[in-house]
Parts: structure tokens; C-alpha cells; sequence
């Protein structure tokens, strides 16, 4: 019993020491060898939990997991924080690398001083397909309906980016308030689920890494990795536009470790940090320190440099307040469907 | 009882109840009635409760699109459950007519594969079926098939995972009931000129019904609130009700849904446990049953 | 009269059915190939990769600190419930019996939302100290229930015995009592201690920052995870462990038990 309890105190000491710094993002989203020179360089650790959606995120934290000290959600979920009062305001004498963020970037934002977030990646829902089982492909939505993929293919369990793809293929916003044009994505999301496999978040990874999925809806950057390893799978960069996210990095009201918080955006931003952490995450960070440092072959790989035209087609998902409900109805007719 | 005269007073009675009782009564009691509260609320858009209440969430679940899902978690479970039983029947059977020494040892290893986590057993199944996995490969050598069959990501794959994850469930209750059972009775059925299967069928299977009462019910209960295995080997068409609570809860900002959802299923289980229970208390009580599944 | 060989066939089948997987997981951690589809050679760098893997450690270390923590509570709690109801016969453990009962098949989404809906009308923030409770919460009627067992066939005339010899209330208990039950309470721990470490969804639900679990983190890596077969490995040293203990335990209470 006495070894149990030395076990116990050992343990809790360890895990709620005061220089530990709690993190919340997207699975494989900063390079280990970072955290850990982090880690050296600040005397502390740093506890990384993740989620796979904004959604589960935002649910998370307003169930009450208050206790993180940074978090990396995307723009649009960011307004709905700031509105509910969840962020604090960034102290910009903390962070002397501001000045690495791309402006071009920043000009599209909603809260382009960075008062409460700093841009941290680039990325983009893209197709990957693999190379060595889908023939003829076309760089369009609309190999989605192709019945001879039929159950190997996946899409997004995100309501937001896979009633946005529908929306893409159609030509119409991945924002929109339209019943009508809702209606038809519903329907052309009812024809593409007579083909798929799963609705996945994550799993889509392993997936077409290993063979089981041939064609998967994912995130640029986490396609960008299965790529380095296997090159059996290739990216498509549908021509209708994709949707474009930037996630940001967040320091929530009552956060235990405000100071070491500033440090790590700080040190993520830094030109080097941020050169080693975009070839080890595939995601574009918009640091034009960091920029110049990575490798022409990185910045012309297709899942990290989309082509203009389709660039100019992309959009940014935003919250939609109320409207919300319109998707989750869609979104439940086509699951139900 | 002779001890119980030494500590007879009521005070005593408290101080020992009161813990346990206190904590389910806080932990476990508490939170149950506010599913059922929240399901009146409305939820905001930015997945608050607003002041008020309604029947809104209630009327929803009639919704259509509910009836898809309802169907196939019923489904599932009912026929989870009655392949449990199937299979563990005979087992049991022949678990409690083996030799004494063997008996522990069989019990051992129905248990024994169960000491790896859960959900590193659905993985480990996940890799048996996955396209080039070795069930796949087995299948294709048969050459049964022209092109080899998805086994995954189907409610096929569902089905065979919670039979996998629910079966000692139904054998642990099962084999309890079986060892009670008088098999002189079965031998007698025979010496009447009964065929092996009629006297298993007439006689056996009645003597231990209260261990298959106990049985449907764990693993019915168990797979109705499934979340994991459909999560995880399920496909489009494998959603379950425990799915849908979860987006609800964790996609939709919309606690006062979930909580609707989960007062309906709530609502069933407790139904389901009050027929079984009056239903056992003919013979004996539930918790009887319960506890000879646990010790075994 | 010859006996139908039909239920030891099946019975051989469901054993098969129950340790394939299993016999493949642990082949497939010594694999090479990264799909555990088919054997591309021997290797140990799975194990190297889980021994490098700092995140599973520490998922491991909360675990094991909250499965202890959990499962003490829920001896205590349970031990207590077990005396009460063995010595009572009321209205009172009439309730008492049927509130420890319906937990046992309560499903696990159902305690894990109405859990997590719980804390948050109370604006308890979720981490360690909720995952803690919800812990507890389910394993005490387990614990109780083994507990309860054990009592069924304590001989109380032992009891009678130590107070005739003089004993006090206190000294009977410890002296006594709890060694006698010792068997039966560090039983209902150690189901306690399993259901804790295996928990997958009610932990899910009531998580907070810092609380990733070994399942929580195995539930992310089989997901994402480029080195799957890490998983392989470290369910294969798990399982040897568990073995170990096992086996450990058995030996002890026999020699204990013996006459």
C-alpha cells in the first residue's frame, strides 16, 4: 500500500507540475523533435491532447475542459470564440517573431491584427487517391460518383468540409444559405455515399497507406505525409475549388500557463522553427522567415502549393450562426439517406 | 444469523449505506434525471442551453430520419444477442459435463483473451479483415469469389465484432446456470427414449433459464448503447443510436438533442430491466444471477 | 449411450474464434511489414519505436495512477455497501441493493453522456478529478458485488468467537474480518483496476486537458498512427504482463489456501 502511494504522489506531481504546458490540436500537427527543444529549452513539459474536428473541439471546451494553455482551431471557429468571450487577448511584447507572419496571409483573416490568434498553417481539403489502383483520374469532385471505386473510397466526417465539397461540385459556395442549392448538395452527397466506405476524420490515413481506401477526402498536409512514406498515393487538387482553412494558434481565458504559451507560439514562429516544422507537417505555415528556408521540391509538391486558378475558387468556411441548423439537417438526411 | 444481533442499531445501518448509496445517489441517480431534464431545454447556436422549456426535442425524435437507426441498433443487438446464445449454449453444456479439473482451465481460457484492452481487440480484427488482411487472402484462395468481398466498413463487420466482444458475456452466465444443473435429469430424458438433441432442447435449456434470461440481457443491453465497434469497423450504413448521441453531443452544438436521444434509450433500458426483473423475481432475483456471473 | 461430440466441436471452434485474432496480433508485432497483411521478416523495431514513444508513457502512467485511485475508492465504497447490505434486511437495502444493481448494465454511452451533461449544469471543469469519479462510479457495484459473494460464505461464528475471547468491535474487524475478506475485496480491486484501465467511452466523454488515457491514446493512434503495429507491441507486452500477474496471484492465494 505504501508503494502505492509513493506511485500516486510520484505520478501527480508529474503530471500537474507547474511548468507543464497542456496543448490541444490536430493529430501529427508539430514536428516531435520541436516539442522536445521546446521542452530542453524551457525547463518543461509539454502535454499535447488532440481532436479531429472544430466541432468536438468547441464541444469539449464548452463542456468545461478549461485548463489548456494553447490551442489550434481554424478561423471560423475562432470568431464564435471570441464572441463567447473564451480567448484571452495575445500580448504582442511576448512575441517578438510577429513580424515573421506573412501580411498577404493576414489581409484575409477576420482578426488580422492578432489580437486574439496568430495564423499558424495553410491547408486545404484535397482528394489523394492511389496510384496504383485508380486509373483516368480526373481532378474534379466528381470522382466521388464514380461506381467503379465503389467501398474504397472515404469522405470526411465533417459536415462542414463534405456538404462544402458537394457545394464545390455544383459550383456554388461552400458558405451558402440557400435552401435550394443545400438541397442539391444533399443529393449529390445521397449519390456519393452509395460508393463510400466510411465517413472518417483521421483514419483515412492509414487507409490509403496501406491499400484499403483507393480514393479518400482529407487534409492537404496530413495526405502531404502519407505521400513522404508511400508512393503509391497521389494528390488531386479538385478544379471546382476547395475549401481553405488556416488554423490559429489560441490561448483560452483561465489558461494555467499564459507566459510559457507566448513562449511556444513565439518559438513556432521563429524562421528555422517554422522551415522544420512545415517539412515534417506538410502544411504551409505563412512565415515568410520560414519560407525562404525550406526547400524549392517542398513548395512545388501539389498537396502544398494548389494552382492559382483553383486558389482563386477557394474558399474559407465560416460560422454561420443560426443557419448552422440547416447543415446538420442536410447533414443527417444524407446519413440517414 | 447469530453476529447480526451484535450490531443491530439503525445508526449503524447509515453509516454503512450511506457511502455507496450517497455516492450513486450524487454520481450516477443525479446525472440520469438531468438527461431526462435537458431534453425539455432548447439549445443556442453556439451549443448552449437556453432558459425555457419545450417539447421540441421530444417531437424530433419522432422525425424520420431517427427510424433508420432505431431499426438497425434493435436489430443489431437482437441478433448479437441471439448468436451469443446459440453459440454459447452448447459451450456452456459442454463446459459444465467436463471433468472437474478441466472445467477451470476451460473457464480460463474463455476469459484469458479478454485481458487485452477492448478496443485493442476490435484493432486486432480490423487487421484480420482489412483488404489484404489474412481472412481476405484465406477467402481468395478458396477462389469463391471473382474480385475478394469488402469485409470491412459494413454492418456484416459490426455484427461479427460485438458476437467477438459480447460472447463470453452470455458463456460466463450461462455456464454458471449449467453447472447447477442436475444432469441425472438429462439422462433419465434418454433412458425415456429421448434423442440427444430433444433432451438438451426440452430439458436442458429449460433448467437453465434464468442463466439465458441474464445472458440476453447483459449482451442486449451492452450492444444496444454500442459506440465503439460501429465507430470503428462500421460503414455508412452501420450508424447505431449510440453514434448519433455522440454527434449530437460532440458535432451539432446540441446537448438538449443528445440528452432526448439519451432519455429514449435510457427509457428502454429501464423498462427492459423492470420486465426482466419482475420476471426473474418468480424465481430469483436478478442480482443473483448477476453475482453468479461474477463469480464464475 | 454415446454422448453427441456437437458441443466440444463447437466449443473448440469458439476458442479458435476467440485467440485467431489475438495469436496474430502478437505474431504481427515481430513483423516487419507495416499492414500486418503478410509476413515481410522479423523484426523488434516496433518495440523500439513503443520505447521511444513518450506520448504512450505518459498515457500509461495516467492510467495506471487513475485505475489505482479509482479502484482504492471503489474498495472502500464497495467493501462497505457489501456489510451493509449482508447485515441488513430493510426497506432501506432493498433500494440500496437496486441503485448498485442498475449500473452493472447501465450502457457505457449513457453513463458517460448523462455524466458529462451532469458537470456541465454544475460547471465542474472536466480532467482528472471527473474522470476519477465516473471511474468509481462504475466499478463500485462490481466491487460490491464480488464483496457480497465473499460474505455469503464468511463464517460469522468466527466473529462470535473473537468477541467471546475478549476482542473489541475495531480489533475483531481488523483482526479478523478484513484478513478473511482480504481475498474477496483485493479480488473486486483488481476487476475494478481492469475496468478502469479498459475504459474507453464514458472516459471519452468526460475527458479535460491532460487526462489523454493509454485507451484514449490508442484510440488516436489507430486512427492516425503512420506505425500502427506499435499497437501490436504494446498490446503483445501487455497481455505478458498481465499473464505474469495473473499467474503470480494464483500461486499466492493457493499457498495461502492450502491446508
Amino acid at each position: 500500500m505504501k508503494q502505492l502511494l509513493v506511485l500516486l504522489t510520484l505520478f501527480t506531481t508529474g503530471a500537474f507540475a507547474a511548468d507543464t504546458l497542456h496543448v490541444f490540436t490536430w493529430a501529427d500537427y508539430i514536428n516531435p523533435d520541436l516539442v522536445k527543444q521546446f521542452e530542453k529549452k524551457h525547463q518543461c513539459k509539454v502535454a499535447i491532447d488532440t481532436f479531429d474536428s472544430n466541432e468536438a473541439m468547441y464541444a469539449r471546451l464548452k463542456a468545461g475542459a478549461s485548463g489548456y494553455d494553447l490551442i489550434f482551431p481554424s478561423s471560423y471557429i475562432i470568431t464564435l470564440m471570441v464572441q463567447q468571450d473564451m480567448l484571452q487577448p495575445l500580448d504582442h511584447a511576448q512575441l517578438s517573431n510577429l513580424k515573421n507572419v506573412e501580411f498577404e496571409v493576414l489581409g484575409k483573416l477576420a482578426d488580422s491584427a492578432m489580437k486574439h490568434s496568430v495564423p499558424y498553417t495553410f491547408g486545404y481539403a484535397v482528394i489523394a487517391y492511389r496510384k496504383d489502383k485508380v486509373k483516368d483520374i480526373e481532378p474534379s469532385w466528381k470522382t466521388f460518383a464514380r461506381t467503379d471505386l465503389k467501398k474504397r473510397v472515404t469522405l470526411l466526417n465533417d459536415m462542414r468540409e463534405t456538404i462544402g465539397a458537394a457545394l464545390k461540385s455544383l459550383g456554388y459556395s461552400l458558405n451558402t444559405r440557400d435552401d435550394k442549392q443545400l438541397a442539391a448538395a444533399r443529393d449529390v452527397l445521397i449519390a456519393w455515399k452509395k460508393n463510400i466506405a466510411k465517413f472518417d476524420n483521421e483514419g483515412y490515413k492509414a487507409g490509403v497507406d496501406s491499400g484499403e481506401f483507393n480514393l479518400v477526402h482529407g487534409y492537404s498536409g496530413d495526405l502531404w505525409q502519407v505521400m513522404q512514406t508511400n508512393k503509391k498515393v497521389g494528390v488531386i487538387i479538385p478544379n471546382e475549388g476547395v475549401s481553405a482553412s488556416c488554423d490559429e494558434m489560441v490561448i483560452p481565458k483561465g489558461a494555467p500557463n499564459p507566459a510559457l504559451a507566448h513562449q511556444l507560439i513565439n518559438f513556432l514562429l521563429d524562421g528555422k522553427a517554422s522551415a522544420e516544422n512545415m517539412q515534417n507537417i506538410g502544411y504551409l505555415c505563412p512565415n515568410s522567415a520560414g519560407l525562404k528556408l525550406v526547400e524549392k521540391e517542398f513548395l512545388n509538391n501539389p498537396a502544398v502549393t494548389i494552382p492559382a486558378d483553383v486558389k482563386a475558387k477557394s474558399e474559407v468556411i465560416q460560422d454561420l450562426g443560426d443557419d448552422l441548423k440547416k447543415y446538420t439537417k442536410v447533414w443527417d438526411e444524407v446519413k440517414a439517406g | 444469523m447469530s453476529a447480526a444481533k451484535n450490531i443491530p442499531s439503525r445508526r449503524a445501518e447509515w453509516l454503512l449505506t450511506l457511502p455507496s448509496l450517497g455516492w450513486l445517489a450524487v454520481f450516477f441517480v443525479a446525472p440520469a434525471l438531468i438527461v431526462f431534464l435537458l431534453a425539455f431545454k432548447t439549445a443556442d447556436a453556439t451549443g448552449g442551453v437556453s432558459a425555457g422549456w419545450t417539447l421540441d426535442n421530444l417531437r424530433a425524435l419522432a422525425d424520420p430520419q431517427y427510424r433508420p437507426i432505431l431499426w438497425r441498433t434493435f436489430w443489431i443487438s437482437g441478433t448479437t444477442t441471439l448468436i451469443c446464445l446459440v453459440i454459447a449454449l452448447p459451450v456452456s453444456f459442454a463446459m459444465a459435463r467436463a471433468a472437474p479439473r478441466w472445467r477451470n482451465f476451460l473457464l480460463l481460457l474463455i476469459i484469458i483473451p479478454f485481458w487485452t484492452n477492448f478496443l485493442i481487440r476490435v484493432f486486432a480484427w480490423k487487421t484480420l479483415l482489412q483488404s489484404d488482411g489474412l481472412v481476405s487472402q484465406l477467402l481468395d484462395a478458396t477462389r469463391l469469389f471473382d474480385e475478394s468481398p469488402t469485409l470491412l466498413y459494413n454492418s456484416g463487420a459490426v455484427l461479427l465484432i460485438m458476437v467477438y466482444t459480447q460472447l463470453p458475456f452470455a458463456i460466463l452466465p450461462l455456464y454458471a446456470a449449467a453447472e447447477r444443473f442436475d444432469f441425472t435429469l438429462m439422462d433419465a430424458a434418454r433412458d425415456l427414449g429421448a434423442s440427444g438433441f430433444r433432451a438438451f432442447r426440452s430439458v436442458f435449456i429449460p433448467g437453465i433459464s434464468r442463466g439465458l434470461g441474464a445472458a440476453a440481457l447483459i449482451v442486449f443491453v451492452a450492444t444496444i448503447g454500442m459506440y465503439v465497434v460501429p465507430d470503428i469497423v462500421g460503414g455508412t450504413d452501420s450508424e447505431m443510436i449510440g453514434n448519433k448521441i455522440a454527434q449530437r453531443a460532440q458535432g451539432d452544438r446540441n446537448l438538449p438533442l443528445a440528452s432526448a436521444l439519451a432519455a429514449a434509450l435510457l427509457f428502454c433500458v429501464l423498462l427492459l430491466l423492470i420486465l426482466c426483473s419482475s420476471a426473474f423475481r418468480r424465481s430469483e432475483k436478478l442480482d443473483n444471477a448477476l453475482k453468479g456471473e461474477l463469480q464464475a | 449411450m454415446k454422448r453427441s461430440r456437437f458441443p466440444v466441436l463447437v466449443t473448440a471452434a469458439v476458442l479458435l474464434f476467440f485467440y485467431a485474432p489475438i495469436v496474430v496480433l502478437v505474431i504481427n508485432s515481430f513483423n516487419a511489414s507495416r499492414f500486418g497483411g503478410s509476413w515481410e521478416g522479423f523484426t523488434l523495431k516496433w518495440y523500439e519505436k513503443l520505447w521511444n514513444n513518450d506520448d504512450i508513457w505518459s498515457a500509461l502512467w495516467t492510467s495506471l495512477g487513475l485505475a489505482t485511485l479509482a479502484s482504492l475508492t471503489a474498495m472502500v465504497l464497495g467493501t462497505l455497501a457489501a456489510f451493509a447490505l449482508h447485515r441488513f434486511q430493510s426497506r432501506l437495502q432493498k433500494i440500496h441493493l437496486g441503485t448498485l444493481t442498475v449500473p452493472l448494465v447501465m450502457p457505457d454511452i449513457l453513463m458517460g453522456i448523462s455524466l458529462l451533461l451532469f458537470f456541465v449544469a454544475l460547471g465542474v471543469p472536466t480532467g482528472f478529478t471527473t474522470i476519477w469519479i465516473a471511474h468509481v462510479t462504475f466499478c463500485l457495484s462490481y466491487v460490491t458485488m464480488v464483496v457480497l459473494g465473499r460474505l455469503q460464505d464468511f463464517d460469522f461464528t468466527l466473529v462470535d468467537a473473537a468477541r467471546d475471547l475478549g476482542a473489541g468491535r475495531w480489533q475483531t474487524l481488523r483482526r479478523v474480518v478484513l484478513p478473511l475478506l482480504a481475498p474477496g475485496i483485493i479480488a473486486g480491486g483488481l476487476l475494478a483496476f481492469t475496468l478502469s484501465i479498459d475504459d474507453f467511452v464514458i472516459t471519452f466523454f468526460v475527458q479535460g486537458p491532460g487526462t489523454t488515457t493509454l485507451t484514449l491514446r490508442v484510440y488516436s493512434m489507430m486512427k492516425v498512427s503512420q506505425n500502427m503495429p506499435v499497437i501490436n507491441a504494446l498490446a503483445t507486452i501487455l497481455l505478458a504482463l498481465t499473464f505474469a500477474v495473473v499467474t503470480l496471484s494464483f500461486k499466492l492465494t493457493r499457498k495461502q489456501t492450502a491446508p
